[in-house]
């Protein structure tokens, strides 16, 4: 048996490589160095066997690790159309499904946002193909998002297998363009990493949302009323030049020639001026991504204190962030009257009960009655008029008394009203 | 939702599906009217108590819409097919049975009354359907005993019933609670550790606590799946529970972390596990109070990371996990480094001026009512208030002026004005035209010396065109149009500028000669903002703005119209014809001749 299969995983632009068999091996870690995957390439063996559900445990771990479970993956499994034989094939991998416990899970769906490509490197025609077709199929149905399983166009050979991954790589890495508007303010920017369609499982459907080139501002907030939201990702808000060169080639970062940039830098752009602003007044700009969905712009700086305009995209639907209300109906003051005008934050309609307020007696009894422990009473009662008893003789004389009937009311109301409150004695020590 | 009954010989309701009644403190004021149940050797016979009764008293909640619920069955009532209705639950039992064959009784009876109801709940329009139960009986016992009743996984009594059976002790019950939750609502237990505490008869020092609190399990994924000798470091089984907790440490809060958004990939409501201690109350006071906290876990490699931040939003208190991965974005260039970023002289504060202008606010929700969405309103707002907007100051000479002009572009962006506000604007211009007559030179309040050198006339008459075209832009309403047609009216513009038509006319000429060559169209944007340090100071290179397109994406209009010098450049005349001897060298002198003899015929 003789099967070579490895994995790239695209991430942005860094990558990383697996081999796999009955077991997963790195071959190369996350890099932006295309020499050092090319020569790992190189040096790729066969293995024992197929085992494609260990290699997705170990591609699983790896981005965990690295990456956590937040941000967008993809991964392109390359294979020669099998899907492995006895144990650890794809096969028995998915008779097993519904028998896994949580000591091993099958590794799909990913714990992060995840496509998956399988690349078939055989015939068209490969009946090893037809049949893995459907679970290769199913692999990717699994992983959710839109991936895909590509076959080679027309025959097995090296110019059809070169378009199927150059369609592939423009399939995955188109970048996003853009409009960042403000009323008629507005910047073409570009978004990084590129924003993936987001998918929201609920009971009853799946809803996929795709950003909109069109990010438009509606408002403004101070950063301390957003709070952090929870957000499902964080792009870098870029301004690209508005002199026509939209359709510059992938590679059109490294060709730029120093004097352009140097010109483009001294172009107004409303990015910018937004940026700044933004930084000086502590503010957030919510803007609208999609229909009924919103994030935030705000002013963000790295570790090195190099300042850039970030985008939190939030949660699909106008409740993204409970302290804020419903985001459709925020308003300008302007707009409305004064006794409708709202503040931030937004409280829910009943008071959470966290916790009771402090140890007292009459919370004491109380629970107890609530809870019909009457025996505790008695028992109170009776430590009290033990602690009377080895009170020190430099105790303040109120302690006695008050130990006293705090017993003596104990007894006497335990089976009466719970609203009833037991109010210290009034001596001639603390009448005053 | 919660509902809570308890059984003697009738059941008792202890709340209902009411939003207001899902409290702690309603269930607890239940619970202490129902009194104690009388001593087992009374003198009186024993009378019916069963558990029976709760049972059928809580089929018959689970069968009671809920308002949301409620909701979604008047939607489809009205035929909406697109909204569904599930209702599953599941019943948490707390009783004593003789032994198996009794409990097995129990949950017959049970599967039974289920039946019954659903049968019921066809023709009824009060009660729904209940799609599956899920019945967990807990058969609690003394300690002293053992007990006749034996621990059973959850079993598929029917289609509609799945049961289960815990033996617990008696004083276990409420740790048993504890870990079912936990499975039942996917939710997870985090430790916090050494939270500083200070008590109250010894107030001058402090000891460290603990407080366990419960949120989805969802809040610990990033940690748990990521490094896993770091995840098994912090994960510890409690004493006496089935359950892992995960300790992360108390950091102290240093400055406000609220001032800057954090990296947060998810948040989600967190509860105390003992709702009545101490500690646990010192903590929720203090998130309750405003304040949020960090929390950190060590790094086997050395070292801790922060990886939540606990804080209350609007009385409610959330986890927030944080971003512990790398980080995509490494080594990001700095904004100043793209497009637009060499450019020192934005509208900054200004533009601050219309954040403030276009702050956000919410509605209180007495009021939302059936009010229509408020976004396209406040997107039609920024749009007005942006009509006519400069990006930089060096673009813009109106709005350098506002001592003289001032209230009036906060007052025209207005949707409506009112007559005083229209008054307000017109003697703006008045008093401009006043000034012009008295021949005062206008004083530039941000733009220090660049207004050196400009000559008063050259100055008021861009002001006047620049009014013009923020007054045009700006005719929202008749009261708008009076304030436009009063400029109008006051200032002559035609006869005022014999030679913007000439102007005019050079600029399309232009226009036409670079018309499908951007680069050179570029060049001569550009090279507006790149003035050779002896060229004339911008505000006397801008040409009049009337017929030209004021949505220009380069900031308004200024940028785009341009002197005579920019004009002669742009058009690369050193291509067609040798250059003049003193500019081939690099002699600045010649240079600014050149600049002033265009100037002075441009004049």
């Amino acid at each position: 048996m003789r099967f070579i299969n490895y994995w790239f995983h695209l991430q942005q632009y860094i990558r990383f490589m697996v081999a796999f068999s009955s077991l997963y091996e790195e071959r190369c870690a996350f890099t932006r160095d295309y020499n050092a995957i090319k020569t790992e390439l190189q040096k790729l063996d066969d293995y024992d066997k197929t085992g494609i559900e260990s290699a997705l445990q170990g591609a699983s771990q790896l981005v965990l690790g690295e990456w956590g479970n937040n941000i967008a993956c993809q991964f392109v499994l390359i294979t020669d159309g099998n899907t492995g034989v006895g144990p650890l094939s794809l096969t028995e991998s998915f008779s097993t499904l519904n028998h896994r416990n949580a000591s091993n899970p099958f590794p799909l769906p990913f714990a992060f946002p995840a496509k998956l490509h399988v690349v078939c490197i055989a015939p068209n025609n490969d009946p090893n193909l037809v049949k893995s077709k459907p679970l290769y199929q199913r692999l990717v149905d699994m992983t959710g998002y839109d991936g895909s399983v590509l076959i080679p166009d027309g025959n097995l050979c090296e110019s059809t297998i070169v378009s199927m991954f150059q369609k592939l790589a423009e399939d995955m890495y188109t970048s996003f363009r853009g409009t960042l508007k403000c009323g008629n303010l507005e910047s073409r920017v570009t978004l990084s990493p590129a924003p993936i369609p987001y998918t929201k499982l609920t009971d009853f459907d799946c809803q996929t949302n795709v950003l909109s080139e069109l990010i438009e501002v509606c408002g403004f907030m101070p950063i301390a009323d957003v709070g952090s939201p929870m957000a499902i990702s964080r792009h870098l808000i870029l301004p690209t030049s508005s002199l026509g060169k939209e359709n510059l080639p992938l590679n059109a970062e490294i060709d730029l020639a120093d004097e352009d940039t140097a010109e483009e830098g001294k172009v107004p752009s409303f990015c910018v001026l937004l940026h700044g602003a933004l930084k000086v007044e502590n503010m957030t700009a919510l803007v609208t991504l999609g229909e009924n969905w919103f994030g935030f712009i705000y002013s963000w700086a790295d570790s090195k204190k190099k300042s850039n305009l970030m985008l939190t995209v939030l949660t699909p639907g106008s409740d993204a962030v409970p302290w804020l209300g419903d985001l459709n109906h925020l308003d300008s003051s302007d707009n409305l009257m004064p006794e409708q005008v709202g503040s931030f934050p937004v409280r829910p309609s009943e008071k959470r009960s966290y916790s009771q307020n402090g140890v007292e007696l009459n919370r004491l009894r109380k629970a107890a009655i609530s809870l019909g422990f009457l025996d505790l009473l008695n028992g109170l009662a009776y430590i009290f008029e033990q602690e009377c008893t080895q009170l020190p003789g430099s105790a303040h004389p109120d302690c006695a008394l008050q130990l006293t009937h705090a017993a003596d009311v104990l007894r006497k109301t335990q089976n009466k009203d719970i609203k009833y409150v037991i109010l210290p004695l009034i001596t001639n020590y603390n009448s005053s | 939702m919660i509902r809570f009954f308890a059984s003697d010989t009738v059941a008792h309701i202890m709340n209902t599906w009411s939003p207001l009644q899902q409290n702690l403190n309603h269930v607890m004021n239940g619970m202490s009217l129902l009194g104690v149940p009388p001593p087992i050797r009374s003198s009186q016979p024993p009378k019916d108590y069963s558990v029976v009764h709760g049972l059928r008293a809580a089929i018959e909640a689970l069968g009671e819409c809920t308002d949301l619920q409620l909701e979604k069955r008047k939607a489809m009532t009205l035929g909406d097919g697109n909204v569904k209705l599930i209702n599953k639950c599941r019943i948490i039992c707390i009783t004593s049975a003789r032994d198996n064959d009794s409990m097995k009784r129990l949950q017959e009876i049970f599967n039974n009354c289920l039946h019954a109801h659903n049968k019921a709940a066809v023709s009824s329009d009060r009660y729904l359907q209940i799609d599956h139960c899920h019945l967990v009986i807990i058969h609690t016992f003394p300690v002293n005993i053992e007990s006749q009743v034996t621990q059973q996984p959850p079993r598929n009594i029917s289609s509609l019933l799945t049961t289960e059976v815990y033996p617990i002790k008696a004083p276990l019950i409420s740790n048993k609670l504890s870990s079912l939750i936990l499975h039942h609502y996917d939710l997870a237990s985090t430790t916090v550790t050494g939270i500083p505490m200070k008590e109250e008869q010894n107030a001058s020092s402090s000891a460290n606590y603990d407080v366990e609190i419960f949120h989805s399990k969802e809040a610990h994924t990033a940690i748990l799946k990521g490094n896993a000798a770091d995840s098994l470091a912090i994960r510890t089984i409690k004493e006496g529970l089935e359950y892992e907790t995960v300790t992360l440490k108390w950091c102290t809060p240093r400055g406000c972390s609220a001032s800057e958004l954090q990296n947060c990939t998810s948040m989600y409501r967190i509860t105390p596990v003992e709702v009545n201690s101490r500690p646990s109350l010192c903590l929720i006071n203090f998130l309750l109070n405003g304040r949020s906290v960090m929390l950190e876990m060590p790094r086997k490699a050395g070292g801790k990371i922060t990886s939540h931040l606990l804080a209350s939003h609007g009385g409610e208190i959330f986890v927030h996990t944080l971003c512990t991965a790398r980080s995509v974005l490494e080594d990001p260039p700095s904004i100043s480094e793209g497009c637009g970023g060499r450019v020192t002289d934005y509208r900054i504060t200004d533009f601050g001026l219309l954040i403030q202008q276009n702050r956000l606010l919410p509605i209180k929700s007495s009021y939302l009512g059936n009010l229509p969405i408020s976004i396209p309103k406040v997107k039609a707002r920024l749009n007005r208030h942006t009509k006519y907007w400069p990006l930089t100051i060096s673009s813009t000479l109106i709005f350098n002026l506002k001592n003289y002009i001032d209230p009036l572009p906060s007052i025209i962006t207005k949707e409506k004005i009112t007559d005083e506000e229209m008054v307000q604007c017109k003697q703006v211009i008045y008093n401009l035209i006043a000034l012009e007559s008295k021949h005062e030179p206008l004083h530039l309040a941000n733009v220090g010396q660049r207004s050196k050198g400009q000559k008063r006339e050259e100055q008021y008459k861009i002001m006047w065109n620049e009014l013009e075209t923020l007054l045009k832009n700006n005719c929202h309403s008749e009261n708008h149009k009076m304030v436009y047609n009063c400029l109008i009216e006051c200032h002559k513009f035609n006869s005022d500028d014999g030679d913007k038509v000439e102007l005019d006319q050079a600029l399309r000429e232009l226009d036409q000669m670079t018309k499908g060559d951007p680069e050179v169209q570029r060049a001569s944007v550009i090279r507006a903002t790149t003035d050779s340090p002896m060229s004339p100071p911008p505000l006397t290179s801008i040409a009049p703005p009337l017929s030209r397109n004021v949505h220009n994406r380069l900031g308004g209009i200024y940028s785009t119209p341009r002197s005579l010098y920019d004009i002669f450049t742009s058009q690369d005349k050193s291509k067609t014809r040798p250059d003049f001897a003193g500019r081939t060298g690099d002699s600045n002198v010649a240079k600014f001749n050149i600049v002033n003899i265009f100037y002075s015929i441009g004049e």
